[in-house]
Formats: C-alpha cells, sequence, structure tokens
C-alpha cells in the first residue's frame, strides 16, 4: 500500500508540469509545420489548415540530410566499438582476478569525471599524426574517441550486469569445456541483454548528442547534425521555419530508438547501477 | 600441463581488458598527458605543441597557469561554471525527486507523466537550446513566454528588488544581475540552465522512479502501522532507500554541469558580451578560434585546472558511490 495523497492536488500538480514540459516540444512540432509568414504571427493562433510539411523538405535539401548520415555512421560505429570492447572488458572486471584490476579499473572509470576538456586540445594534431583528419577516416577517429570517452559509463554500468550472474551457471558451462571466451559469448551476453541495451541507449543518445567533439575534430563535410543545427541558428535570418524541423529531425532518433527499447533500459535501469 | 593452464589463466583477464584500454590509451590517457605537458609551453594552434619537434619548444614553465589565474576572463568564466555548478544539480534534484515521488503516488496514469518528463531526456541540448530559444523569443507574436507575459502587461516589465535586477523579455540577451556584494551573477546563466533542466529532469525522474520500485513495501506499512505521515514517509522511509539514485542523479549532474558547452554555444554563443561564457566555453574559443595567437598553452591550463576541480568535486561522491555498489 502506498500513502494516500489528495488525489486532485497530485494529479494537478503533474498536469501543470507535464503542461511546463510540453510547450516547448509543441512549439517546435506546430512552427516546424506551418508556413513562415503563420508562425510569425504567433501559432498559437495559427490557421492549421495551412499546415504543410514542406519545411522538412526544404531543411533536408539544404543539407541536414548529410549532416544526418553523419550523425548516424558516427553514432552506429561508436555505440558499436564501444558495445564489443567495453563487454569483453567489464566481463573480467565482473567475472575474473587479476594483478592490475584495481589500478585499470580506476584509470578506466576516470573517463566518468573528468572533463572531455582535458583530451580536445591534443587530438586535433593528434588525427594529423594517426592520418585520422581526412576523408571517411575521420568517423573511425570520432568514433575511437567516443569509444574511450565511454569507457567508465560502460564499465560502471556493465559489471552490475556480468556480476549478477550467479556463480554456478558460469562454472557448469567451464566443466562442459567451454573456454572464458565461450563462456562469456554463450552464456553471459545472452543473459545480460537488458543490461547491455539500456547502455546501447545511453550511449547512443550521447554520442548523437555531442556537438564539441563532432565540431572540433571533423571537417565541415562530416561533421553531425548538432552542428548542421547550430549552424542554421542565423538570428538575422529569419528562417524560424527550418530551424524548427531541423530540431525536430534531431531529436527524432534517439527519441525513436528510446521509444522502441524503453522496456529494456527501465529493466535494466531496475536491475543494474541504481539498486546497488 | 598445469603451469600452461593457469599461465593462460592469468593472460586471460588482459586479453579482455586489452582492446578497450588500447583505445583508451590512444584517446584518453595520451591525449590527457599530451594537455597537461603542454601546459608547460607557449604554442598556438596553428603550431601546436607536438612531442615529434622538441626543437619548436617554448618552455614558460607554470606561467600559462600564473596568467590564467590572474586573468578577469577566466574568473568571469569561473564564476559562471560555478553559476551551473550549483544551480544545475540543485534543479535537477529539486524538480525530479518530487515528480518522481507524485508519479509513484498516482493510480493511474503513471506511465503517461513519466514519459511527459522523461521524453527531452532524449534531446540533446543542443537541441534543447535551439528550442528554447523559440521560447524565449523577445517578439510576443513569436515567443510564447512573452505572449503569456505580454497578456498581464509584464512582458516588457523590470524589478529592483533588494539586489536584484530583472529585465523580463529580453531572456537571453540582458535579463538582469543578482548583487551578491562580492560577486555580480548575470541572470542570462540562469536562463540558460532551465532549458538543460528541461532536457535533462527525465534522467532523474526516471532513475527515481526505478528506484522507488526497490522501497520495500513492508517498510512503508510498517511506519504507515507507526503513525507516519506523508512527509515523514517520504523523508524517513523512502529517501534513505533512495540514497544511491540520488547519488547517481546528483552526479552525473555536477559532471554535466562543469563539461557544459553545447547549449551556450547554440543559444547565446557566451554573451551577451561574456556574460554567459563557461570555462568550456572559454578554453574552445582561446584555441580553436584565435587560431593566430599562441594561447595554446593557457587554454591547456584551463583544461587541467577544470579537470582538477572536477576531481576534488567529484571524487567523495563517486567514493561513496562505488562502496554503495559493492
Amino acid at each position: 500500500m502506498k500513502s494516500r495523497w489528495p488525489m486532485f492536488a497530485l494529479y494537478g500538480v503533474l498536469s501543470v508540469a507535464s503542461i511546463f514540459w510540453l510547450v516547448p516540444v509543441a512549439t517546435v512540432a506546430m512552427i516546424s509545420i506551418l508556413p513562415l509568414d503563420q508562425s510569425s504571427k504567433g501559432w498559437w493562433h495559427a490557421d492549421l489548415s495551412t499546415a504543410t510539411l514542406a519545411n522538412y523538405g526544404r531543411v533536408w535539401e539544404h543539407g541536414l540530410s548529410g549532416y544526418t548520415l553523419n550523425s548516424l555512421i558516427i553514432s552506429l560505429l561508436s555505440v558499436a566499438i564501444t558495445v564489443v570492447l567495453g563487454t569483453l572488458a567489464a566481463y573480467a572486471f565482473a567475472r575474473m582476478a587479476f594483478r592490475l584490476k584495481g589500478t585499470l579499473y580506476f584509470l578506466l572509470i576516470t573517463t566518468m569525471i573528468v572533463p572531455v576538456q582535458i583530451i580536445l586540445i591534443p587530438l586535433v594534431p593528434w588525427f594529423r599524426t594517426l592520418g585520422l583528419n581526412q576523408g571517411s577516416a575521420q568517423y573511425l577517429g570520432i568514433s575511437l574517441v567516443h569509444t574511450a570517452f565511454g569507457a567508465g559509463w560502460a564499465l560502471f554500468m556493465l559489471i552490475g550486469f556480468f556480476s549478477q550472474i550467479p556463480d554456478e551457471v558460469l562454472e557448469s558451462a567451464r566443466i562442459d569445456g567451454a573456454s572464458e571466451f565461450q563462456a562469456f559469448l554463450r552464456i553471459a551476453l545472452p543473459l545480460s541483454v537488458p543490461g547491455i541495451i539500456s547502455f546501447v541507449i545511453i550511449d547512443f543518445v550521447f554520442v548523437w548528442n555531442d556537438l564539441l567533439m563532432g565540431l572540433t575534430l571533423l571537417d565541415s563535410d562530416h561533421r553531425p547534425l548538432t552542428v548542421g543545427l547550430a549552424n542554421l541558428q542565423a538570428p538575422q535570418l529569419n528562417q524560424d521555419d527550418i530551424i524548427s524541423a531541423g530540431s525536430i529531425l534531431a531529436i527524432l532518433p534517439p527519441l525513436i530508438l528510446f521509444a522502441i527499447l524503453n522496456r529494456y533500459y527501465v529493466r535494466g535501469l531496475f536491475a543494474g547501477a541504481v539498486k546497488g | 600441463m598445469r603451469a600452461n593452464s593457469s599461465h593462460r589463466a592469468a593472460v586471460t583477464p588482459y586479453l579482455f581488458v586489452g582492446p578497450l584500454f588500447l583505445v583508451f590509451a590512444l584517446f584518453y590517457l595520451w591525449p590527457t598527458i599530451a594537455t597537461v605537458a603542454s601546459s608547460a609551453f607557449r604554442w598556438g594552434m596553428l603550431n601546436p605543441w607536438q612531442t615529434q619537434n622538441p626543437a619548436d619548444w617554448q618552455f614558460v614553465g607554470l606561467s600559462n597557469y600564473a596568467d590564467t589565474l590572474n586573468s578577469g576572463d577566466f574568473w568571469n568564466a569561473a564564476l559562471n561554471s560555478a553559476i551551473w555548478l550549483i544551480v544545475f544539480p540543485t534543479l535537477v534534484l529539486a524538480t525530479s525527486f518530487p515528480l518522481a515521488i507524485l508519479i509513484w503516488n498516482t493510480r493511474r496514469g503513471a506511465s503517461f507523466f513519466r514519459s511527459v518528463f522523461v521524453i527531452p531526456m532524449t534531446i540533446s541540448l543542443s537541441a534543447a537550446g535551439v528550442i528554447w530559444s523559440f521560447i524565449y523569443n523577445p517578439d510576443v507574436n513569436k515567443g510564447v513566454l512573452n505572449a503569456v507575459l505580454h497578456v498581464f502587461g509584464l512582458d516588457k516589465a523590470s524589478f529592483v528588488f533588494g539586489p536584484l535586477e530583472l529585465h523580463a523579455g529580453r531572456w537571453l540577451s540582458d535579463p538582469g544581475i543578482l548583487h551578491l556584494g562580492f560577486a555580480d551573477i548575470r541572470l542570462v546563466n540562469l536562463f540558460i540552465i532551465i532549458p538543460a533542466v528541461w532536457a535533462f529532469a527525465g534522467f532523474g525522474v526516471i532513475t527515481f522512479s526505478a528506484g522507488l520500485t526497490s522501497v520495500p513495501a513492508e517498510l512503508i506499512d510498517a511506519a504507515r502501522v507507526d503513525g507516519a505521515g506523508r512527509l515523514q514517509l517520504v523523508r524517513h522511509v523512502v529517501m534513505p532507500s533512495l540514497r544511491p539514485s540520488i547519488l547517481v542523479v546528483g552526479v552525473v549532474s555536477v559532471i554535466f554541469a562543469l563539461r557544459t558547452f553545447d547549449i551556450v554555444f547554440v543559444t547565446t554563443g557566451g554573451g551577451p558580451a561574456q556574460d554567459s561564457e563557461v570555462l568550456a566555453m572559454l578554453l574552445w574559443k582561446q584555441v580553436f578560434q584565435f587560431l593566430d595567437t599562441p594561447q595554446g598553452g593557457l587554454a591547456a591550463a584551463i583544461a587541467v585546472l577544470m579537470s582538477v576541480a572536477m576531481i576534488v568535486i567529484a571524487m567523495p561522491y563517486i567514493r561513496a558511490t562505488l562502496k554503495e555498489q559493492r
């Protein structure tokens, strides 16, 4: 039984808060489907029969298609590398004893705390040295930076899941002659799918939403959508219509991913770090 | 045979950890060392400090740190970052904790309300800044906030309450100042923090909601049998169970607060003048905007100072979090 709060007060407060939370999204959504001459009179008394998707078409052709593709490549590549390398490492930290464990764990976990600015400046000449500053190699370069920077998060979240697997399950696999790697691949990984999915969501959202790295490390043909959107912001040009459509395009992919996988994410949170 | 297998057992963990560590070493550890090292030299981005050409090195010792700590720009940005560090986590906790408790107490619609608050969590801070620029639009025919205030005749109102000076309407250009005597708090920072809280509070709501399911029902029943009121219940039963969640949300929002760059970049670019310039922005401008001046070492010094500050601030929290996890 939960305590009984006065229900009208409860729903009243929640409804008012919901309106505050929804107005910004509603504003952008409305401006994005209205012609400029309608939205500049105030979207709240616009003529809805003029609604159109033309703004989306225009912003797409305005260059956002390229930025969107860049964002997709960078996000998928980063998440893929981070998940593969992160699960391997997290499994070792959760299930094995080794001499440098404490030191390595501490070093990797510092990526959660230390601000990204500590690596930003030397990365530019470093990419040049490694040949990661031109063409498609830039995708790989920034993805590896995202992987390094996401290492702490990956371990923080994934170790929790791997350490919850009962000893007997992995032990029986070893008795059957499975190597440590086979036990990881066939037993530990499938059992940790909810945890891995909640990490995938967080990491995808994190990488997709990055502006600073993309702005600093990539040339203008390879920059992500966040940079493209920021470039549209020019107060002297009256282009609220395409800026709003661009914002919606930028927030949709992580939102869709979250909506599809939300169930796993919540389950992952329930089982993982938060419960301790 | 036996020696062989135990040898293999000793190597196996490193094979698992090795790949991640290699990426970490190349793209985190080495750049970090390079930042720290380059902060002792004088250089600019056009001719960056690099290990392979020691002939170009201009050693200046600690003078980059001395110059930084003596510069007004640094302290202006440090004050704004401090505002972020205090106000952002406070507002995140102050909104998401009550919301999660309220949602927890609903009979119906919990998942609807949770979605409303959680959805903006997937929105990037840069997109949140763009979205809120529409809300803040000074034109009463475009910006919702000013349109609502206009109805009450407040959209161009200016107030002075003691040390607080507030100009409604110009939220991102000149919203006013809080004079604290030792420092002038520029309110524009607050109006950039609000969208960030809007986007980030969902992380708190979802984390607290998950944490609330772990509050033992027997404990709540027992407390109610003992006659605990609603607020006592929250304070003595729910709060202790949520300690790990509060720590996670608190630490993550502190970490985000110091890193802040994106949302400032898209809303004000650090302006008006330098009123909303945070440390991350000052550093970025110094090294990437003024390529021809040798300010790289200064920027590196700022990066080191930020990291030290973050480690000092966050260490106790991280320790506590890790301990709770064990």
